[in-house]
């Protein structure tokens, strides 16, 4: 039966892809159920949904510095773009005119619904991607990277600064709060497709070529600056999108989420879970993120006997730097050695392997 | 015509710490391929090596206690043994991995060290005056400049002095630029290599613990992310100087220096705060012209 | 003085080398032949430490040197030319004389060394104060075998001394390399694409294809025919002896 064939062929081929959603659904679904019966895993909701929105930052973060090879310090100025534009198409109207008279009218003057404004912060991101790539997308690999950052460090200089449109240093508070532990796993499987598209794509392959051989990748034709803006762009939209996430879970933002430590922490993720893959993205936030959480736990306090110990606060970043330094020394394809998951049935048929030989 | 003059010096004196910074980058760069974020961080250190390790408001004197000479000589020593330390137990064991890897390692070793100052020292700046009698204003050739400035530009020129010659006419520093040209080759020769990179992980702490100094006496303040806006500038101007030159990295320091003082004037009032992300939007557009810097290099391999 | 015992080398998944052993006497003047791919360079490497081998050993001087780093291979005695002749383009002529001689402690020795390059080849005398980068490829290639000679090496490899250079000049470096061999007494073990050279210039040879040796002898008792079949593997019976 060709129908039959064709369905299974397509499970096969998007089998990282399909795998990684059922696992996260099922961890949705039973925290979702468990956080109804019981109102003491409100707080472990609240950390699977932070997890949710850290792996759409994350992956978007991996469609660009996985594909390219490029590392990229400056995505973080995205997701600040993003959270930023949300948050000034929802906020409450009396708070914007008095206090943020330099925005435009239609901004100033309206609220919008929360859909609107998440694409809008998306695409908001995405054009800033696009505008600031044209120009970092021809420098080499290193040189890019430290322009990446200086463009996080413009990103911050203008919004601390520009207080009549961001309100500075302060926060926004008053942002709708809808992001639950579904809206953000909606944007999850949204953005691990579009990854996971993009990789199996034309550009996407080609772009791995430049990955691994810049100069035959070339001669074969391949467009360099072109195919990096596009996973620039894209990887834009997406941690626009992961900004958007974060002002509406949080409810309120400031600057100052959307720097140093955060880059650091996303950066982490990719780096332990395996730069290269969506499964290694994936994998990373899931594993840093339980190390974040019993370390949190530890700063808070914890009993042991009598005497309650709490370790001092600094400690968490010590040990993300730490643990990053020993993947990097000592397996430094990360958890997944960068590859994705595979294909458990592959003895079955040799179109499992026809399968896996189009994608690389 | 004074009030250019006075513009100039400001723009030399912090061209000259952004120079000092690129050129710690730089030599680094050279020999390992390896942009190294914690240069700012080592930077830190040096500043906070003057007070005692402790999670107080007041900041208690440590080696900041100590007669010049020797403060000088302290402060160096443990920039230097920082540096040396980060060489032996985090690049190391990294010599054959990537370019991106090692980057992504320097971040992370730059984090360690500052939420580990953050852990002793609370993560509160601190204000600490050293030397403020080199903040006085002076006459000089008909300026009034603070002498801090003058200083920060002479002792840069000594220092730029001594790395020439350092470079030019001690076999060590012939041995250097050869393995920065040609690894490989300079090792089948006999050139050391882990000599070679310590030597280059050497004089970068140093040249970061002259910028320790400079700065806290000019700022009168310590602080855990102090490092990083110095390192992003130092950063940049390698870029535009020129990635893997030394003298693209001297050249590329002042620029941004020139730069940033001259957007200080030109910009209106009300852009001023805005300055640094000018800078840095002015650089991403010579680069859009020019992308592999002022100072080009014949060829800048990533190590394989 | 140099033993090559049945060595095997790969890049990740490829094997470059299989199981090749190559002896050299002192004294000798031994050629690598094969062509492109044949896993010369890769041989050369491994001697000079910049590539471990995954099987067998190297010895030299009677001592293992498998694993040894590059730099203290070169304190040992083997000094390895490079394909493409790798001068330091941005140090002058002289500065690359003195990274030679960057393990030696005798400064009057190194001196008189320097001296004795400089007779051998005149030309680099009138360059010292020029940057390597400027000078012709036969010039670089003088001055490559000049810096190699200043760690007073016991062997010198060399990597295809001929690649890129006019046929005269070619026939220079053989001759200087052979009086280096007669005057200094230096072993000479060279990789050479050209079968026709091997023969005219090497004491004996050993002919490289597809990482294995196929065939080995005195370059007197070989034809010129014998060779060209082991090269290129016409003959299925020269291919797997």
């Amino acid at each position: 039966m060709p129908q039959k064939n064709y369905m299974k062929e397509l499970i096969e081929r998007a089998w990282p892809l399909i795998l990684l959603t059922l696992i996260l659904l099922v961890i949705c679904l039973v925290v979702d159920l468990a956080a109804k019966e019981v109102f003491d895993y409100r707080s472990l909701e609240r950390t699977v949904t932070e997890a949710l929105i850290r792996i759409v930052l994350v992956v978007g973060i991996y469609i660009f510095i996985g594909n390219s090879g490029v590392i990229s310090f400056g995505h973080i100025g995205f997701v600040c773009i993003g959270a930023y534009g949300t948050a000034m198409l929802t906020a409450n109207v009396r708070l914007k005119s008095l206090n943020l008279t330099g925005l435009p009218d239609f901004i100033r003057l309206e609220t919008y619904d929360v859909v609107t404004a998440a694409l809008a912060g998306g695409l908001l991101s995405a054009v800033v991607a696009l505008l600031i790539g044209i120009a970092l997308m021809r420098l080499s690999g290193i040189a890019a990277s430290i322009a990446t950052f200086a463009f996080l460090a413009i990103v911050q200089t203008v919004y601390l600064n520009w207080d009549n449109v961001t309100g500075g240093a302060g926060s926004i508070a008053r942002i709708p709060r809808y992001v639950d532990i579904w809206v953000a796993f909606g944007w999850v499987v949204a953005t691990m497709v579009a990854a996971w598209w993009f990789q199996r794509s034309r550009f996407g392959l080609s772009l791995k070529a430049s990955r691994e051989n810049e100069v035959a990748a070339r001669a074969a034709g391949v467009d360099i600056f072109r195919e990096r803006l596009i996973a620039f762009t894209i990887s834009g939209f997406f941690c626009g999108i992961a900004g958007v996430l974060y002002a509406h879970y949080l409810g309120t933002i400031t600057p100052n989420n959307f720097y140093m430590s955060m880059t650091f922490v996303a950066l982490s993720m990719l780096v332990v879970g395996g730069i290269n893959s969506l499964s290694g993205a994936v994998l990373g936030v899931v594993v840093i993120t339980f190390v974040i959480e019993v370390l949190r736990q530890a700063e808070k306090g914890v009993e042991i006997g009598q005497a309650e110990y709490a370790l001092p606060s600094g400690v968490q970043e010590i040990a993300l730097g730490v643990i990053m330094l020993l993947i990097l020394i000592f397996r430094s394809g990360g958890l997944t050695m960068n590859r994705e998951v595979y294909w458990p049935f592959k003895s079955k048929s040799g179109s499992a392997q026809a399968g896996m030989t189009r994608a690389s | 015509m004074i009030a250019l003059g006075q513009n100039l010096i400001d723009a030399l004196a912090l061209g000259s710490l952004y120079a000092l910074a690129a050129l710690g980058i730089g030599l680094i760069f050279g020999v390992l391929r390896l942009i190294n974020f914690a240069h700012g961080d080592f930077i830190t250190v040096g500043a906070y090596s003057l007070i005692i390790p402790s999670t107080q408001v007041m900041a208690q004197e440590m080696l900041g206690a100590l007669p010049w000479p020797l403060l000088i000589l302290a402060v160096t020593i443990v920039v230097i043994v920082l540096a040396l330390l980060s060489e032996l137990i985090v690049f190391r064991p990294l010599r054959a991995a990537s370019a991106a890897t090692l980057m992504i390692a320097s971040f992370a070793l730059g984090f360690v060290i500052q939420y580990t100052l953050l852990l002793f020292y609370s993560g509160r700046p601190k204000a600490f005056g050293l030397w403020p009698e080199l903040t006085q204003v002076v006459e000089f050739i008909g300026l009034r400049v603070p002498l801090l400035q003058l200083l920060t530009i002479a002792v840069t020129l000594v220092l730029l002095g001594g790395l020439v010659g350092f470079l030019r006419y001690t076999a060590y520093g012939v041995q250097m630029r050869a393995a920065a040209e040609d690894f490989r080759m300079a090792r089948l020769l006999g050139v050391k290599a882990n000599r070679v990179i310590a030597m280059a992980f050497g004089l970068s702490g140093f040249l970061a613990a002259v910028i320790s100094l400079l700065f806290v006496t000019q700022r009168g303040i310590v602080a855990v992310d102090m490092g990083t806006p110095l390192m992003l500038f130092a950063f940049v101007a390698t870029v535009v100087g020129g990635m893997g030159s030394l003298v693209g990295a001297v050249v590329g320091g002042y620029a941004v220096g020139i730069l940033s003082v001259a957007l200080q004037v030109a910009l209106p009032v009300d852009l001023r705060a805005f300055r640094d992300a000018f800078v840095f939007l002015a650089i991403i557009i010579i680069l859009l012209f020019r992308p592999s810097g002022i100072v080009k290099v014949k060829a800048v391999v990533e190590r394989v | 003085m140099l033993n090559i015992n049945n060595i095997t080398v790969r890049y990740g998944q490829l094997t470059a080398v299989r199981g090749v052993t190559i002896k050299v006497a002192q004294g000798e003047s031994v050629c690598v032949v094969g062509p492109n791919g044949a896993g010369k360079t890769t041989t050369l490497l491994t001697v000079s430490g910049v590539l471990t081998p995954a099987e067998g050993t190297v010895e030299f001087d009677g001592g293992a040197v498998t694993g040894i780093n590059p730099e203290n291979i070169a304190r040992l005695g083997i000094s390895h030319v490079p394909e493409g002749r790798h001068v330091f383009g941005l140090l002058t002529v002289e500065e690359n004389l003195k990274i030679g001689t960057a393990m030696r402690r005798d400064r009057s020795g190194v001196a008189a060394d320097i001296e004795k390059v400089l007779e051998y080849f005149p030309r680099l005398r009138e360059r010292l104060k020029q940057p390597a980068g400027k000078l012709s490829g036969g010039e670089q290639q003088m001055l490559v075998i000049g810096r190699a000679l200043l760690t007073r090496p016991k062997l010198i490899t060399v990597d295809e001394p001929s690649l890129g250079l006019a046929p005269k000049i070619v026939d220079q470096v053989y001759e200087i390399l052979e009086r280096l061999r007669q005057e200094e007494g230096v072993t000479l073990l060279i990789v050479e694409q050209s079968t026709k050279r091997a023969l005219d210039h090497a004491e004996r040879l050993y002919v490289l294809r597809s990482g294995m040796v196929q065939l080995e002898g005195r370059t007197a008792d070989l034809s010129a025919a014998d060779v060209e079949r082991a090269y290129f593997g016409f003959d299925e019976h020269a291919a797997t002896a």
